[in-house]
């Protein structure tokens, strides 16, 4: 008991020093007990951070869920209750379809072409080489880079004209498409952009569950005679699948969020070829001003992502395992 | 750890080179160009290093729209976002971690709720209640609606868990309260997760261009990504001005990439950690 208390004395300093001052300045025991108060701090420790996540993120769920029941344009008409008509009318909006499948698209380049790509450069960073931390920084430096900013980059470099990559492909000899212009190009280049910011942050993700893989089995695996990819697929593989997993969950619920670079390369065109879902919602409701189809589009969004994240919570039942 | 032979390293030192320079590459371009005259860029031959040297470029660019407001608007914004991040979040961790709550798993499930609905989902109704409360085009509407984050309380909560309970014991035998022990005990302890939540906070919000680009509609409320994107549009239909073009990108990274550089090791192991503990 000595022991402990003179542990805390030193670490905590000043509260040792002035125990009477502790009190004093404690509205709530002012009030009442110190049951009562240990009873409702709680309250008002999580009351800050709890009702602003509440009025900006629980409540704009449900009232999204609400809007998706109206029609309302928010210039001309008020709201008036549709039931599930928007959601009929994505059904039949080829718009929203062209919107989903380039979504699915974007979604599907980062998980099969950015995650490798990341997992690859995360083996080879855990290699402990000289000059990992180097590489390491320079991977990761494009994910603080704003998209915004890397959108107005990589308009130069696909520019048909000053374009650094109209310049090499005219070394070459090969065509020079319009990369921003026309159809599958445009969505080529908003996928190179978003690989090129990604990559380096799951690769560092990768590499967390790398640095945790068993040294001792890697060791144990060699010395039976496996050589460094059978090590790599029989041990390394294996121990990082919930890093593969959270990474792969990650990657889509980040890729279906997809805006910046659609809004600042082509503004989802040519003909929509480039809009994304959020870019779908964008235009619906914040030029077109049509709430009920882009709340239900809202609200489609939400589930695809209550899933995700439901597979992702019982796969890995980590994240709430308490200490 | 067993070395590994020569041939091995050279293989992976030239892979992990090339991937560098592919990552490098699309930056160094868009420096020079921003120090080199308009038709240098537009010109068919590649220039890996100006022939003819700009720098009045950036001031250029810089004075063609009021960028100090822009600047200004951005740095308020995200302090201000961090500043009650800080605050809400490490309230909300410590009353998980070190107060007895019933139900805990239920917070918990809560802020994990929270956490994977992303703006970009229910930014109208966000915007329709600020419009009832008169709040679009302010400050306010730009930071209110990330005061709160589940984000934060996660991360600190990690960051608290590995704080010994002892400590706190010791603290509240000696009639510390709750206040008292967060503010000289907790937080103390906590600083490289604290600092991890202010950095990976105030380059997200920073580099944020969605919720500005919607809550905001004078050019005096712009942030600096919205007024990049006005940027581009404003010089559409003439000539583009690659190199000016150019030169507000290097400005606009310039804070975030000091910001990285100085606390690279802290965004690096806030992100891996992530991975690790969910």
């Amino acid at each position: 008991m000595v022991r402990k208390r003179r542990r805390g004395a030193m670490m905590i300093g000043d509260a040792w020093a002035t125990p009477m001052s502790v009190g004093s300045d404690n509205p709530v025991r002012r009030v009442g007990s110190k049951v009562s108060l240990a009873r409702f701090a709680h309250w008002l420790f999580l009351a800050p951070a709890m009702s602003f996540i509440t009025v900006f993120i629980f409540v704009p769920v449900i009232y999204v869920a609400y809007l998706s029941l109206l029609r309302w344009n928010l210039l001309s008409s008020h709201p008036q209750f549709v039931g599930l008509h928007n959601y009929m009318y994505l059904l039949g909006d080829s718009n929203f379809h062209m919107a989903l499948r380039n979504s699915a698209l974007v979604s599907g380049a980062m998980v099969f072409i950015s995650l490798p790509i990341g997992l690859g450069l995360a083996t080879l960073a855990n290699l402990g080489l000289h000059a990992t931390k180097i590489y390491r920084t320079v991977l990761f430096g494009p994910y603080v880079i704003p998209l915004v900013a890397s959108g107005l980059i990589w308009s130069l470099l696909f520019d048909g004209q000053g374009g650094l990559i109209d310049k090499w492909l005219g070394l070459l000899g090969t065509a020079q498409p319009n990369w921003l212009g026309t159809e599958p190009y445009a969505l080529i280049a908003i996928i190179v952009v978003t690989i090129w910011q990604y990559t380096g942050y799951y690769m560092l993700i990768f590499l967390g569950g790398l640095q945790s893989v068993s040294e001792n089995l890697k060791e144990a695996a060699r010395v039976d005679g496996a050589g460094e990819w059978c090590v790599f697929y029989t041990v390394t593989l294996p121990s990082l699948s919930p890093s593969i997993f959270f990474a792969v969950v990650v990657c889509i619920i980040q890729s279906l969020q997809t805006f910046d670079q659609v809004y600042i390369m082509t503004n989802g065109g040519p003909d929509g070829s480039t809009a994304t879902l959020v870019y779908y919602i964008y235009q619906q409701g914040f030029q077109m001003y049509n709430i009920g189809p882009a709340t239900a589009a809202s609200v489609l969004l939400l589930l695809i992502l209550a899933i995700l994240t439901y597979v992702q919570f019982h796969v890995s039942q980590r994240w709430v395992v308490e200490e | 750890m067993t070395r590994r032979p020569l041939a091995t390293r050279l293989i992976a030192h030239f892979i992990l080179v090339v991937a560098c320079l592919a990552v490098a590459l699309p930056v160094y371009w868009m420096v020079i160009s921003a120090f080199e005259p308009n038709a240098d860029i537009l010109s068919t031959t590649i220039h890996w290093i100006p022939t003819h040297f700009e720098p009045g470029n950036l001031s250029k660019a810089l004075h063609s729209q009021p960028f100090g407001r822009f600047f200004f608007n951005s740095f308020f914004m995200s302090i201000m976002i961090v500043v009650c991040q800080v605050i809400t979040s490490s309230l909300a961790a410590y009353a998980l971690v070190f107060m007895s709550i019933r139900r805990k798993r239920a917070w918990l499930f809560a802020i994990l709720l929270a956490m994977m609905v992303p703006m970009q989902a229910t930014f109208i109704p966000i915007y329709l209640i600020l419009s009832d409360a008169h709040l679009i085009n302010t400050y306010f509407g730009l930071v209110l609606p990330f005061a709160g984050s589940a984000f934060g309380i996660f991360l600190l909560r990690q960051g608290f868990v590995g704080i010994p309970k002892d400590l706190i014991h010791a603290a509240r035998i000696d009639g510390a309260s709750e206040w008292r022990i967060l503010t000289s005990v907790v937080l103390p302890n906590s600083k490289p997760i604290i600092v991890t939540l202010v950095l990976l906070n105030f380059v997200f919000h920073y580099n944020d261009l969605f919720w500005p680009l919607i809550s905001t509609n004078t050019t005096n409320m712009r942030v600096v990504p919205v007024a990049l994107s006005y940027f581009l549009s404003q010089e559409a239909g003439q000539t583009l001005q690659w190199n000016l073009l150019m030169a507000a990108d290097l400005v606009t990274i310039l804070p975030v990439f000091v910001l990285f550089l100085a606390g690279q090791r802290y965004m690096v192991k806030g992100i891996m950690g992530s991975a690790l503990k969910g």
